[in-house]
């Protein structure tokens, strides 16, 4: 009933889907302030602190503003320009932490969610669909390429499909396209972080 | 999670209905455009982007690269149709422009496939191109033509098509071509070669209208179009048009542009009949133009 305080959707249906799938994202991405002027942005990948970035937001000293408004410092762990990812650590625990999917799925057409903190702005959502799989002549071979309007301070930021997976870190605008570092690139450099065989600056 | 699982699923899906018909166009320099396979054999694009007549290659969803002659161009329509043969490739499944509402969701798609999605964002009547030619119908897109998207398809939920998508018809909208227009001109190019349309055969340029004649008359434009070059025989001359007669109006029709009188002969039959008001050494006059047929265009 309306007014006892609780939600029925009565048309449980695509903006619904949209705003869960939003307030999900909003919960695992983080302001990241590096070195330089302005927030970027980032996401919480395991509970208990790692957070994933780009290398070029994480330049240097790190910051970490989390969902809730806390700010804290972060180390980082590893720093990859090369594919523009940074691993940073934070001492917290039990957070909201990414559900990953795998980028080598996606299809042209897919439906996928950016959130980040563009130009000043703390979790805004932008939507678009994956625009082509492959590699693209100008812009590295191994980017997501997705027609979705980002700005900057999205970078770092989580990409999401439709059902909310983490598929990859907003990293580049080219003209209108979004550009994303995969979800199985970021893993890979994970792995290697594990290994300890990932540069630390 | 359903509903926006579901769209997602009938996006790629869209996707991946249609992509077996989307070619890559080699007919510039630098930068493929798309086509559609329409009819077998026989692909649709942008005549925009065809800029040779010849060595025209086309590239499949398979990676192959088939040479296509130039069947026939409507720069009117910015439509060109172009011939395969030895293709397997599929034909694209053509939507029904009916069935399309404003704010329905659509994607537009390049050779690839790449896509874009958004919205149709206004659906109008019948109008005319800037250069000249004839659409059923205005689909106006929210959605972002990248470049070489020009001469692919505009494609509904279900993967139909539901019109050809050129930036070569207006600087600022992204615009799509019914597929009625794309079915009509592609006949009529396939049959003759070309799209005929009306023609008198005259160089007019826009001239001031002298006030006197303006209040004698009663014409509310403050401009004519001044006669600059009549073409030996043609239309007007045969009607008796001059150098130096200020056409004022067309069927009525106050003519201030050039564009204005195409868009009145433009849309004649061949042989049809206009009436022309005249201002001729001061004096307006009136004469009939059986309109002709514009000769192809040169490149």
């Amino acid at each position: 009933m309306p007014g006892d305080g609780e939600t029925h959707d009565i048309r449980p249906g695509i903006d619904s889907d949209l705003a869960a799938i939003t307030g999900r994202l909003r919960r695992i991405t983080v302001q990241v302030h590096g070195s330089r002027a302005g927030a970027g942005s980032g996401v919480i990948w395991i509970s208990s602190g790692l957070i994933v970035t780009n290398a070029h937001v994480a330049r240097g000293r790190a910051g970490v503003v989390l969902p809730g408004g806390r700010a804290l410092e972060a180390r980082m762990l590893a720093w990859d320009p090369e594919h523009d990812l940074a691993a940073l650590a934070i001492d917290a625990d039990g957070l909201s932490a990414a559900d990953v999917g795998d980028s080598d799925s996606l299809r042209v057409g897919d439906l996928v969610v950016a959130v980040g903190n563009p130009l000043g702005l703390t979790g805004a959502v932008t939507a678009g669909v994956i625009h082509a799989i492959g590699p693209r002549r100008s812009a590295g071979p191994s980017l997501i390429q997705a027609d979705l309007r980002l700005a900057p301070g999205n970078s770092g930021g989580p990409l999401a499909d439709a059902r909310g997976r983490v598929i990859g870190i907003n990293a580049m605008i080219a003209g209108r396209l979004a550009l994303a570092v995969p979800s199985n690139e970021v893993a890979r450099f994970l792995g290697r972080v594990r290994r300890g065989a990932a540069a630390v600056p | 999670m359903n509903a926006l699982l579901s769209l997602s699923n009938d996006l790629a899906g869209a996707v991946e209905r249609v992509r077996g018909a989307v070619v890559a166009v080699n007919a510039r320099p630098r930068l493929p455009s798309t086509g559609v396979h329409w009819r077998p054999g026989i692909i649709v694009t942008a005549d925009h982007t065809v800029r040779s007549d010849e060595d025209i290659t086309i590239i499949g969803v398979d990676g192959r690269t088939v040479a296509a002659s130039l069947v026939g161009r409507d720069p009117g329509t910015d439509l060109a149709v172009l011939r395969v043969h030895d293709t397997d490739l599929p034909v694209a499944e053509l939507g029904d422009p009916a069935s399309l509402k404003v704010g329905h969701i659509v994607l537009a798609l390049g050779h690839g496939p790449r896509a874009s999605w958004g919205v149709v964002s206004a659906l109008g009547g019948r109008w005319r191109t800037w250069r000249g030619g004839e659409i059923d119908q205005l689909m106006r897109l929210d959605l972002t033509l990248y470049p070489g998207f020009s001469g692919g398809p505009l494609v509904d939920v279900q993967g139909r098509v539901v019109g050809i998508n050129t930036s070569g018809l207006s600087r600022q909208l992204e615009l799509a071509i019914p597929v009625s227009t794309v079915a009509r001109v592609a006949d009529e190019l396939i049959d003759t070669g070309h799209v005929s349309r009306g023609f008198l055969g005259v160089g007019l340029q826009p001239a001031r209208l002298p006030e006197a004649f303006r209040r004698r008359l009663a014409v509310a434009s403050e401009i004519g179009l001044i006669v600059v070059n009549v073409q030996p025989d043609g239309p007007a001359a045969k009607a008796g048009l001059q150098l130096g007669d200020v056409l004022v109006t067309l069927d009525g029709a106050p003519v201030a542009a050039t564009e204005d009188v195409q868009a009145v002969v433009g849309a004649r039959r061949v042989g049809s009949t206009v009436t022309a008001t005249i201002l001729r050494a001061g004096a307006p006059a009136e004469m009939s133009i059986t309109v002709g047929e514009r000769p192809p265009r040169r490149r």
